[in-house]
C-alpha cells in the first residue's frame, strides 16, 4: 500500500512531523518498503491488517500511534444518501450468498465522462494508480480511501439492467479489460447479465461493459466477495489487482456503506443522479467480543502495566473496553479490525502501543529442559572437523541434481521416476532431488578445474532424498511414512595421480578413526550392480560398520567424468551418517 | 575445388581411423581446424571461384567439415571406450599407507557460523533437533496456524513435490519453506519445559540473484515454559548480538507479522558498521534487520499438546547466510552453494 503523504495530512492532524511518522511506523505498526517525498509504501506482503489497505485505516492507525486526532468522521446510517429516498430497484440475483455475502448496485444517470480534477490525479498517482477518467478514477479513489473495491459498468451495455452473481461453467470464456481471453473453471465467480459475462468478480471487468467516452449512466457495483474464491481465481489466472488484494484481506459491511455513500455523493457532485439502488444480503457486520486479562497481558509481554495503561492503549485504537471484573475485560474491536480474534491479538496491540523496544530483557527461567540425544549433531560436526584437519575443504551443494549431473548419471525419461521430482521447479536445474551427494561434488571439481585448480580434495555432509519404494533405509521410525531423507558424507578427490582411491582410502581411514566409533572397515568389491556403469570396474570397495554396509568408495568411471570434461582421475566416497546406537 | 575437398575428406578420414590415442586425434584435429589447418585456410581460396561454383562449393565445404568433425568425435569415443576396456586390468590395493598430501582444510563459512551460534545457545541449555526437508503442507504450515489460501501464504512461495512416486496422502508433499515444521513435532516428542534449536536447510520458489536463494539455512530456537514472555525475546536477541558482534551492539524488537506467532516481532541490531550513526549498509537508519521472532501462537501450542493458559513459548530465528554475509562482507548469497574453492578457501 502506497500511502500518499499529502492525503494522510488531510485525514490526520499530525502532532509530529511526517519524518517522525516514517520512523515510528516500522516500530509500532508495519515495515516500510519505499519512502519518497510523495508516498510511504507499507510492506503489506502476507500481512493480515486489512484496514491498512485504506487511507482512512492508515490515518486511524497513525493517529493512534502518534497521539494525534483524525480529521474525518463517519457518516451515520441515517445520513446515507439513499435512506430518505424511495428508489426503484434493479434486478439482482445472487446464486450463493457464501461467495457473495452482500451485493449493492446503484444506478447513476446524467454523467459526463471527462478528465479528473488535479487533486484526484495527484492522490491516485501518489498511491501508485494511473488516472483514467473521472468515472473510473472516482471508484479508485473510494477504494484507496475506504479500502472498499467498486466497479462501474456502462449501464447501457448491461442487458435488462440485471446483474447475476454466479459461478462460471467449466470452460466458459471471457475477455477481460486487458484484452485477454480467459478460460474459466467452475470455481470462478462471475458477474453476468442475462446475455453474457460482465466481469470476473472482484478481479477484472470485461471489455464489453467498459466505460467509454459516450457513457452517461453507470451501474456502480459495491460488494463483498469470498476471499478464498477470489484468491484461487487470481492465482490461477495470474491476475493480482489492487481490488483483489483488498478482497482477499477482507472487507466489512460498515466500510462498504461508508464508501458507497461517499461515492454516490461524489458522483452527484459530478452532476450525476442516483435513480435506482439494490442491496442484497446481510447488512450488519458480526460483532466480535474478545476476552482480555491484565495478568496475561503482563505475563506475555513481560512488563508491569497498570489497568489504565492497557485501557488507554486499546482505546486509542478504538477498541471498546468493558471491565467485567477486576483486571478482566471484554473487548470489542472496531469493525475494521478483522485481524483481531483472540486474546493474544489484543496483547500484541497493547505491546506495540507500549513499544516493543521498551520491553526489558529477562533471563530464561532456572528450570532446565530434559536432556536430548545430541550425538547425531556431534557426529556431523566431528566428521567435518576431522576432514578439515586432514586438509579437505567443505562444500555445500544444492539438494537438487543439475541437468548436467542427471545426464552424466544416465537419467532419462525411462528412469527419472526413481528419484523425487519437484512438481513446480524454477527451472530444470531444480527439478530432481539428489539421491547421492558425490555427483554434485564431481560437478564442483569440474567448475574448479576450469579455474585452474589441479588438486581438489572436498567433502560435503548433507541430506539425500529417496522415494520410499526404493529406499534402503526405512528404519527412521519417528518420521512415520515420510519419504526417507538421510544424512550422508561424501568425499571427492582429484589429486592428479593415476590412482586417487589410494589416497582417499588413507584420508578416510584416518578420518574415520577420528569421527566414527571403532569398527569401520573398507572391503574390496561389493558394488551394487546398478552403479557399475558409474565406477571403475575394479577400483571400488564397500564401507562397513559392524558388518552393516554403510556406503562405498570408488574411482569414478572416466566415461562419467568425460561428461564434465574432466580428464583426470577422480575418487569418491559416500557413506551414511547415522545416529550412533 | 571439388576434388580438393574430396581429397581432404578421404585423406583425413583415414588418418582419423588410424589414430589410436586421444593425442593423435588432437594432432589430426589441429591439422584440420587449427589456426593454419587445412579446412581453416581453404575458404580463403573461395574468392577466386566463379560465382556459380561457389554456390555449390559452400554447402559441400560445410558437409565435409561436419563429416570430419563427427568422425573425430566418434573416434575419440572409440579410443576412450577401448581404453575403458583396459580399466579392468588396472590394479587395486587397499592399503591405507599412502601418504596424504599436505593441504589446508576449510570449514564452509555457514558451518563455521552455525557452530558458533549452536555453541552460544547450548550454553543456555538449548539442544539441537532435526526435522524433515520433505514434509506435508499440514506439518509445515497449517499446524502452525497458517491455513491454506490465507494471504500469509504469499510470504513463502512453495516447492511442491510430484506425487507420482510418493506415498498417497490427503495433503500435498512440499519442500519446507522454514524450519518451523520442527516446532509441533518437538512439543509432541518431549516434555516441557522446552529449549530446542534447529539449524537446517529450507527451500522457497525464488529466482536466484545476489540477494535471493531458493536454498538457504535457517537458525531457529524455541523456548516454552510457564511464564515465557517477550522480555525473554529481548534477552535472547541481546545475548546473541553481544556475543557475536560485541557488547556495543544493541538489540531492538519491532512489530512484525508472522502468522505462526502472536505477538510477532522483528529483530533489529544496531548497525554493526556505523554503530547507529547511519551508513550505506543500513540504509541510513542505524539499524539492521536480522531476524524474526514472536510468541508461539496458541493454535500451535495446542497442536503440540500444550494449554496456552498454562504454557507460553517463543520462537526466535535468524538467517545464517545474511549473518555470515555481514560478518565476512560477502556480497552474493549464491556463493555459499557455488562450490567455488576460491571463495570457500578464502574464509
Amino acid at each position: 500500500m502506497k500511502v500518499s503523504k499529502s492525503w494522510l495530512k488531510e485525514l490526520v492532524e499530525l502532532k509530529i512531523s511526517i519524518d517522525e511518522v516514517e520512523k515510528l511506523l516500522p516500530l509500532r505498526t508495519i515495515g516500510t518498503k519505499e519512502i519518497t517525498e510523495n508516498f510511504i509504501e507499507l510492506d503489506m506482503k502476507g500481512y493480515n491488517r486489512a484496514d491498512l489497505l485504506s487511507m482512512r485505516g492508515v490515518a486511524r492507525e497513525v493517529a493512534a500511534i502518534t497521539d494525534s486526532e483524525i480529521k474525518f468522521t463517519e457518516v451515520p446510517h441515517k445520513d446515507y444518501v439513499w435512506v430518505e429516498q424511495s428508489l426503484p430497484e434493479l434486478k439482482v440475483e445472487v446464486e450463493d450468498d457464501k461467495l457473495c455475502p452482500i451485493y449493492c448496485v446503484a444506478k447513476i444517470e446524467g454523467l459526463k465522462v471527462g478528465g479528473s480534477p488535479k487533486d484526484w490525479v495527484k492522490k491516485l498517482e501518489d498511491c501508485g494508480i494511473r488516472s483514467i477518467n473521472n468515472i473510473a478514477d472516482l471508484t479508485n479513489l473510494m477504494m484507496l480511501e475506504y479500502g472498499q473495491t467498486m466497479h462501474s459498468f456502462d449501464a447501457a451495455k448491461v442487458a435488462d439492467e440485471t446483474m447475476i452473481v454466479r459461478l462460471a461453467k467449466e470452460g466458459e470464456q471471457f475477455e477481460t479489460l486487458d484484452g485477454k481471453n480467459r478460460i474459466l473453471t467452475s470455481e470462478d465467480l462471475l458477474i453476468t447479465d442475462p446475455k453474457g459475462i460482465l466481469s470476473l468478480s472482484g478481479i477484472m471487468g470485461g471489455k464489453d461493459s467498459e466505460i467509454t467516452e459516450d457513457t452517461d449512466s453507470i451501474l456502480l457495483e459495491v460488494a463483498i466477495f469470498d476471499p478464498v474464491s477470489i484468491r484461487k481465481t487470481g492465482q490461477r489466472l495470474g491476475l493480482h489487482s489492487e481490488a483483489s488484494k483488498r478482497i482477499q484481506h477482507g472487507l466489512t459491511r460498515k466500510g462498504l456503506f461508508q464508501a458507497l455513500d461517499a461515492a454516490i455523493k461524489m458522483y452527484q457532485d459530478l452532476g450525476g443522479k442516483l435513480t435506482a439502488l439494490t442491496i442484497v444480503g446481510e447488512t450488519e457486520d458480526q460483532i466480535k467480543k474478545v476476552p482480555l486479562t491484565l495478568e496475561k497481558t503482563n505475563s506475555l509481554i513481560g512488563v508491569d502495566l497498570s489497568k489504565t495503561e492497557v485501557e488507554d492503549f486499546l482505546k486509542k485504537l478504538n477498541f471498546e473496553m468493558e471491565e467485567v471484573e477486576e483486571g478482566r475485560w471484554v473487548v470489542t474491536p472496531p469493525y475494521y479490525r478483522l485481524d483481531i480474534e483472540i486474546e493474544e491479538d489484543l496483547i500484541e496491540e497493547t505491546a506495540r502501543m507500549y513499544g516493543y523496544e521498551k520491553i526489558p530483557a529477562k533471563e530464561l527461567a532456572e528450570e532446565l529442559p530434559e536432556k536430548i540425544d545430541q550425538s547425531l549433531f556431534d557426529l556431523i560436526y566431528n566428521t567435518k572437523k576431522s576432514l578439515v584437519d586432514l586438509g579437505l575443504t567443505e562444500i555445500q551443494s544444492y539438494s537438487f541434481y543439475s541437468t548436467k549431473v542427471l545426464g552424466a548419471l544416465g537419467f532419462d525419461e525411462s528412469n527419472k521416476e526413481n528419484i523425487i521430482r519437484v512438481a513446480n521447479p524454477i527451472s530444470s536445474e531444480t527439478e530432481y532431488l539428489r539421491e547421492f551427494i558425490w555427483p554434485n561434488l564431481v560437478e564442483v571439481i569440474e567448475k574448479n578445474l576450469k579455474q585452474g585448480y589441479g588438486d581438489i580434495a572436498i567433502f560435503e555432509v548433507g541430506k539425500v532424498y529417496l522415494p520410499p519404494s526404493t529406499s534402503l533405509r526405512g528404519s527412521d521410525s519417528d518420521r512415520g511414512n515420510l519419504p526417507i531423507e538421510s544424512y550422508r558424507l561424501a568425499i571427492a578427490l582429484m589429486n592428479s595421480s593415476d590412482n586417487p582411491v589410494k589416497e582417499l582410502n588413507t584420508i578416510f581411514s584416518l578420518g574415520a578413526n577420528l569421527f566414527h566409533p571403532p569398527g569401520v572397515q573398507v572391503e574390496k568389491g561389493g558394488l551394487m550392480k546398478e552403479l557399475k556403469t558409474l565406477f571403475h570396474p575394479t577400483r571400488f570397495a564397500t564401507v562397513k560398520l559392524a558388518d552393516k554396509v554403510i556406503g562405498g568408495l570408488a574411482e569414478v568411471h572416466p566415461r562419467l567424468l568425460n561428461h564434465f570434461g574432466i580428464d583426470k582421475k577422480v575418487a569418491i566416497l559416500e557413506i551414511s551418517i547415522e545416529r550412533p546406537n | 575445388m571439388r576434388d580438393k575437398l574430396s581429397e581432404i575428406l578421404a585423406e583425413y578420414k583415414l588418418k582419423i581411423q588410424e589414430a589410436q590415442t586421444l593425442s593423435e586425434l588432437d594432432t589430426v584435429f589441429l591439422a584440420l581446424f587449427g589456426k593454419s589447418g587445412e579446412l581453416t585456410l581453404l575458404p580463403r581460396e573461395f574468392s577466386k571461384l566463379p560465382k556459380d561454383d561457389l554456390k555449390n562449393i559452400g554447402p559441400l565445404f560445410n558437409k565435409v567439415k561436419q563429416e570430419l568433425e563427427k568422425a573425430i568425435d566418434q573416434q575419440r569415443n572409440q579410443v576412450r571406450e577401448t581404453s575403458y576396456q583396459k580399466l579392468a586390468d588396472e590394479d587395486f590395493e587397499l592399503d591405507s599407507k599412502t601418504e596424504i598430501k599436505i593441504r589446508t582444510g576449510h570449514l564452509h563459512p555457514l558451518t563455521q557460523f552455525e557452530k558458533k551460534i549452536a555453541d552460544l545457545f547450548s550454553k543456555l541449555d538449548f539442544q539441537q533437533y532435526d526435522a524433515p526437508h520433505i514434509d506435508t503442507d499440514y506439518n509445515v504450515y497449517e499446524v502452525l496456524n497458517i491455513p491454506k489460501d490465507s494471504p500469509a501464504r504469499d510470504l513463502q512461495d512453495t516447492f511442491y513435490i510430484d506425487e507420482k512416486n510418493m506415498p498417497k496422502i490427503d495433503d500435498k508433499w512440499i519442500l519446507r519453506g522454514h524450519t518451523s515444521n520442527s516446532e509441533v513435532r518437538f512439543m509432541k516428542e518431549h516434555n516441557p519445559p522446552h529449549r530446542m534449536m534447529l539449524i537446517g536447510r529450507c527451500f522457497r520458489y525464488e529466482n536466484l540473484d545476489a540477494r535471493h536463494e531458493h536454498t538457504f539455512d535457517q537458525f531457529e530456537i524455541v523456548y516454552i515454559d510457564k511464564g515465557v514472555s517477550m522480555a525473554n525475546l529481548q534477552y535472547l536477541s541481546e545475548y546473541f548480538l553481544k556475543s557475536v558482534f560485541g557488547e556495543e551492539i544493541k538489540a531492538r524488537l519491532r512489530t512484525k507479522y508472522y502468522p505462526q506467532v502472536e505477538p510477532g516481532g522483528g529483530i533489529d541490531a544496531l548497525c554493526i558498521f556505523c554503530k547507529g550513526a547511519g551508513c550505506k549498509v543500513c540504509g541510513w537508519v542505524g539499524w539492521l534487520e536480522i531476524g524474526g521472532c514472536g510468541m508461539i501462537h496458541p493454535v500451535a501450542l495446542k497442536n503440540g499438546g500444550l494449554d496456552s493458559d498454562e504454557y507460553s513459548g517463543l520462537a526466535w530465528g535468524i538467517s545464517p547466510e545474511r549473518m555470515a554475509m555481514l560478518i565476512y562482507g560477502i556480497e552474493d548469497i549464491r556463493l555459499f552453494r557455488s562450490g567455488d574453492l576460491k571463495f570457500l578457501q578464502s574464509l
